[in-house]
């Protein structure tokens, strides 16, 4: 303890405000140190409660920082790829569902049709984009749509996250069938893919993955039976992939924002 | 005033039906009150100003860039906020990561988002459920996350349609304060049934009815619209019911 302390006058001027800064200054620096003089001063009501609060506001323990992630490049990709609507459930039971037809298949063979699969394995991509986006399946559709990724850009976001699930089993159905070259199997579902895409600036996506799946099981369908040419045909399926890309890139202010 | 929203000869229909006719509207920085009866067009105006709908004639110029080029349709989208009337969630984005992917979708620099996504859940009071899943929360609650997202960036244009529904009174007081300091240096468009909002937040009201503005000017000048004689609970309610009815009369 120090054996100086203010006078009343001192620290009555103090409490006023009537001290110049340089004077008040001191008097603060000798009041963090002695408690008695602290002691000595009389504050009115409403000084009080301020002093009072500010004491609770900086004593108050600041929220813990929580799961604050930094904002690398690596987290970019996560978290626009790994978002995504729960329509997705429905669709993700329709992939599994394929996998276990085509492991179903190489246990007994004559359990169903080739057809069929090769119906349904090579459109699941095409499917899960189309489900991914649009205001019937995006609850947050709205407000994803009047942001600068919100069209294409965040469409073949989810389109890559699609594509990761559904190029194993559709590489699994091909194999299993034995139609066609598996390889081919993963490229066929690219192409229409981009086909939906590329039809998607044109109408919903939706109606576009409906579009495109109707025209698949008119070519799977149709009595012409020779499956294995058409999941032969690698270069064939790259070339409409790559001419349904190019209509992509020329229409990429119409993909998905059709109304905007 | 400088102007940010400039909006001439707007048309929108839905099939026959015309929600928005023939619509001029400025507006300047300053929290902005958009009310109307149902049906009035407000929130095809609101779809319209937040690039979701493309409007079927007229001109839309936001922040100085007209939305028929895509370069300044970007730059605009960039910086605008915007809160729909109703929308959903991901069950399982906590509000963190909520407002982080709207961050990432408005295209902020990397540096910024993680400030900037606590900052905005700590400005509509939501810090210490940052952590919580979407699907825990109240609806009072979602609706703040909802306009946490709209201000991650902030932006310059904000449009906030019903952003009141479902709050209580005291977090009410708080959104008008939020709202007031908001509106010092942007455009605030707030679309609401309440007109007691409006005349606690609001620099300027417009007035809708029928696809058509009716009114726009002071909150004090619809509240001198009104009469003794016109129905409704207090002097912004009479003017409101007032200038309603002459607009209506006007138009038959």
């Amino acid at each position: 303890m120090t054996a100086f302390h203010l006078d009343a006058r001192t620290l009555a001027a103090y409490v006023d405000g009537d001290l110049d800064d340089v004077d008040a200054w001191s008097v603060e620096t000798h009041l963090d140190r002695c408690a008695a003089c602290r002691g000595n001063l009389t504050l009115d009501d409403p000084t009080r409660r301020l002093v009072e609060a500010a004491a609770v506001a900086v004593a108050a323990p600041l929220p813990p920082p929580g799961r604050v992630r930094p904002a690398t490049r690596w987290r970019r990709i996560r978290v626009l790829v790994g978002a995504g609507p729960a329509a997705r459930g429905a669709w993700l039971v329709a992939v599994a569902l394929t996998g276990l037809a085509a492991l179903g298949l190489a246990v007994r063979p004559e359990m169903l049709p080739p057809w069929l699969l090769l119906l349904a394995a090579p459109m699941l991509p095409a499917v899960g984009t189309a489900l991914s986006y649009g205001s019937w399946s995006d609850p947050l559709h709205e407000m994803v749509a009047s942001t600068p990724q919100g069209g294409l850009q965040i469409i073949l976001w989810r389109t890559l996250a699609v594509l990761a699930v559904t190029a194993p089993v559709t590489l699994l159905a091909g194999a299993m069938t034995g139609v066609g070259t598996p390889m081919v199997w993963p490229l066929a579902g690219l192409a229409l893919t981009a086909l939906t895409l590329a039809l998607g600036s044109l109408i919903e996506p939706g109606q576009a993955a409906a579009v495109v799946a109707g025209a698949w099981a008119v070519i799977v369908l149709a009595p012409i039976g020779e499956w294995a040419v058409l999941m032969q045909a690698g270069p064939v399926w790259l070339t409409v992939t790559a001419a349904a890309v190019l209509v992509v890139w020329t229409r990429r202010d119409q993909v998905g924002r059709r109304t905007a | 005033m400088s102007v940010t929203v400039s909006v001439r000869g707007l048309r929108v229909s839905y099939g026959r039906r015309t929600a928005l006719d023939e619509l001029d509207l400025d507006l300047g920085p300053g929290v902005h009150g958009l009310l109307g009866p149902n049906g009035a067009g407000k929130t095809t105006l609101m779809r319209v100003l937040a690039t979701v709908r493309r409007p079927d004639r007229g001109q839309v110029r936001l922040l100085g860039q007209p939305l028929s080029d895509a370069a300044g349709l970007r730059s605009a989208r960039r910086q605008l906020g915007y809160l729909p009337q109703s929308f959903g969630f991901y069950p399982r984005f906590t509000v963190r990561e909520f407002v982080e992917y709207f961050a990432w979708l408005k295209e902020m620099p990397a540096a910024q988002i993680p400030l900037a996504v606590d900052r905005a859940i700590e400005r509509v009071g939501l810090l210490d459920r940052a952590d919580d899943r979407m699907k825990h929360l109240s609806g009072g609650m979602l609706r703040r996350a909802g306009i946490a997202q709209a201000i991650v960036n902030d932006p310059r244009l904000l449009l906030l349609d019903e952003p009141t529904a479902g709050l209580d009174p005291e977090q009410r007081v708080e959104f008008r304060a939020l709202l007031r300091e908001l509106g010092l240096d942007a455009v605030v468009l707030v679309s609401t049934h309440l007109v007691e909002d409006v005349v606690a937040a609001c620099t300027r009201v417009s007035l809708m009815d029928a696809g058509r503005l009716v009114f726009d000017g002071l909150p004090a000048e619809l509240i001198a619209a009104g009469g003794a004689g016109d129905s409704g609970d207090s002097p912004i309610e009479r003017g409101y019911a007032a200038v309603l009815r002459d607009a209506r009369a006007a138009a038959r």
